[in-house]
């Protein structure tokens, strides 16, 4: 029987991968000291750190060890695995680690027990809350804790509960908002697929905070297996006397349902949410007054975002205090983000708040897929903005990313490299923005349909100067005239990369060019010559016969035929066809 | 099912901390399911079942690496638990008969992710 394991993995790029060489080495020596009975040496595909040169991982201790050389073999099969010390000038000391209260039990535990839920801890903050706190020292513990809205604004989620709780009315209601509609972002499904019993322990939570007896879960359509989880979920709940009449032996009650969103962008702001739920279209109104006054059949109604809710539960159990101690001055806590785009490790991240942008990206995911310079981060989804690479060791926190122009929104973080258009991306965001526009008020209506125009324009080469100016007059009209949020941050990818990458603008207006050959309109594909090894496999490949030419005389491209699709540069081997 | 008392979920907390049992979790998460978690996961059922072991195969929600999925957890005693990356039906039979039976990691396949 092994006592150690040691897991090995060469995390240098730059050269041919060592792995193996290294693995054979280090049994080698294993050997010679007659350890080899007792230590495995496993060879792993990933082991979380990146760019470190060798690494090895040595369990049950868990000392990791970079920038390994084979000299230093010996030293640690001397100390650490013979005497059981680190040797110190190897070990990592990671800046970035994820820390995990929201996905705490996601991945760990089977989200279709309850059973599984409560052995992990779960209902105790409910129990708690019930039996001891009360509802003012419940809000007051939520205030220690100094946890704001998760679902972007920030808004500190005491003060809803203590608005609505203050209201004197005789039926409340409590609203979990899963309608997640960020491209990128699915932090919220994976709550709600992973562990929803948290996110239910939580409504209930809110729900004796202010003193309501009827809650919903509005999610949308697109997330079946997250409403398949919760309608089990909330069945074991009222099995188990969780939810219903008299909850756990006291005087609360609570009936929980489920309405399901059509997948409308803008039914994630809550007045628009509400008006879903009552049936009627998902438009948004004019606050105030807010939700938390006049809200759902106007009555006072809480709305809280999936990962707020999963919260609640374990700063009930942990202490406000506790939850207070992490995070920043202003943001406290910890926040899921979903990092996808040209990402190594695309997936979802808990970090506490204060962690930089470039340890979520290069230290926890791995860097560019490519392994190209990023570019820039966006963050907020549509209503966020592109933060620039120098930017990117900006303490990740509320305010932080709203001075650099962008939000910290739901959580969807998309990495980009040099092949990414700075034109494109607010071009792509912004149309997304104008189809999600319900039409309501027309600074979001028409003002972003012309932006949209502007940006069209100039991918097209056809921008001239004086569009910049216009775009940003229009993006303030936008900002300030709005009636809710979708219209307001509408702009801000377009604002955030004139800001930062002004210099591409221009570059797609006056020079006519896209350096990243993303615009499709300017760029033009090319057959080099003297790399061309005449195949004839981008013949074979593109689907509208531009290519001609035979193998004694070589091949080109009829410009007038070519729809840019880039089949040929994609799979030409030798590099051969150009794109500028 | 009788409605739970405080004291219930007490004592449903307090009875979990014993018994550490072999067991092997497939993340079921949308992302899993998307990369083939389920026909994982039904191998796993099927193979226990045929070479007559003695481990429980779980699901569980997404862990979060999604650009590795199907993850598969595996906790054997005497071995650290370890996480699987990309498991297909392949490396499912390795893990049963390297790790679950011979108990010795398999190589090639572990990401260790978390720090």
């Amino acid at each position: 029987m092994y006592t150690k394991v040691i897991l090995v993995k060469d995390t240098d790029l730059k050269r041919q991968d060592k792995t193996r060489e290294f693995y054979t080495h280090l049994l080698d020596h294993l050997r010679e000291s007659n350890l080899h009975a007792q230590i495995q040496v496993v060879r792993v595909a990933d082991i979380g750190v990146y760019d470190r040169g060798l690494v090895l991982k040595i369990l049950p201790d868990k000392i990791t060890y970079v920038n390994v050389q084979d000299a230093d073999i010996k030293r640690i099969v001397d100390t650490t695995l013979d005497k059981g010390k680190a040797v110190e000038d190897l070990v990592f000391k990671a800046k970035a680690r994820q820390f995990r209260i929201v996905l705490r039990n996601c991945g760990n535990i089977d989200p279709e027990s309850i059973e599984e839920y409560i052995a992990s801890g779960g209902y105790l903050g409910l129990k708690k809350v019930l039996g001891e706190l009360g509802q003012q020292k419940l809000i007051e513990e939520i205030k220690i804790s100094g946890i704001r809205g998760r679902g972007g604004a920030g808004y500190p989620t005491w003060m809803k509960w203590n608005f609505a709780r203050e209201v004197v009315s005789a039926e409340k209601f409590v609203i979990c908002n899963a309608d997640e509609g960020d491209p990128g972002a699915y932090m919220d499904r994976s709550v709600l697929e992973g562990d929803p019993h948290s996110v239910i322990e939580g409504l209930i939570i809110a729900a004796f905070a202010i003193g309501a007896s009827k809650g919903y879960f509005y999610i949308r359509a697109e997330y079946p297996l997250a409403v398949e989880r919760i309608n089990k979920a909330i069945k074991q709940a009222y099995d188990y006397g969780l939810l219903g009449k008299n909850i756990l032996g006291s005087s609360f009650n609570l009936d929980i349902e489920i309405r399901l969103g059509a997948g409308a962008f803008v039914c994630g702001e809550e007045t628009a949410l509400i008006s879903s739920i009552e049936g009627k279209r998902g438009y948004p109104h004019p606050r105030p007054p807010y939700p938390s006054v006049k809200g759902l059949w106007g009555k006072p109604t809480v709305i809280n975002n999936v990962e707020t809710l999963a919260n609640i539960p374990v700063i009930i159990s942990k202490g406000g205090k506790w939850f207070s101690q992490i995070g920043t001055q202003t943001s406290k806590g910890t926040k899921v983000f979903a990092v996808t785009g040209k990402v190594k490790n695309s997936g979802l991240v808990e970090i506490a708040m204060g962690a930089t942008l470039r340890e979520i990206v290069m230290d926890i995911c791995g860097g560019t897929l490519s392994g190209k310079p990023i570019k820039a981060v966006q963050t907020g989804g549509p209503s966020g903005g592109v933060i620039p690479e120098e930017l990117l060791d900006t303490p990740v926190d509320y305010e932080n990313l709203q001075k650099l122009g962008s939000i910290m929104g739901s959580g969807g973080m998309i990495v980009m490299d040099d092949d990414d258009c700075m034109v494109d991306i607010p071009k792509f965001y912004l149309g997304f923005c104008v189809e999600e526009s319900c039409g309501k008020c027309a600074p979001c209506r028409i003002g972003g349909f012309q932006m949209l125009g502007y940006l069209k324009k100039i991918s097209e080469g056809k921008g001239k100067p004086e569009d910049l100016s216009q775009m940003r007059r229009l993006a303030q009209a936008m900002q300030k005239a709005s009636l809710c949020g979708l219209g307001q941050t509408a702009s801000n990818p377009v604002i955030s990369t004139l800001k930062y990458f002004e210099s591409e603008y221009n570059e797609h207006i006056l020079n006519k060019r896209c350096p990243a050959g993303k615009c499709n309109s300017l760029v033009t594909y090319a057959i080099v010559e003297d790399k061309c090894k005449r195949c004839g496999i981008c013949v074979i490949n593109c689907p509208v016969q531009a290519i001609s030419g035979d193998k004694e005389q070589g091949y080109l491209i009829a410009p007038e035929k070519c729809v840019k699709c880039g089949r040929c540069f994609d799979v030409c081997k030798f590099k051969a066809i150009s794109k500028k | 099912m009788d409605k739970l008392t405080p004291a219930d979920l007490e004592k449903m907390n307090k009875a979990s901390t014993d018994k550490p049992k072999d067991w092997i979790k497939v993340g079921m998460g949308s992302c899993g399911i998307a990369a083939g978690a389920e026909e994982v996961f039904n191998f796993f059922i099927e193979e226990v079942k045929k070479r007559n072991l003695q481990i429980d195969i779980k699901k569980c929600g997404c862990a979060g690496s999604c650009y590795a999925e199907p993850l598969v957890e595996v906790s054997v005693e005497g071995l650290p638990s370890v996480v699987y990356g990309t498991v297909n039906k392949e490396i499912a039979t390795k893990i049963l008969e390297k790790h679950v039976i011979s108990k010795m990691l398999v190589n090639d396949c572990i990401f260790e992710v978390l720090v």
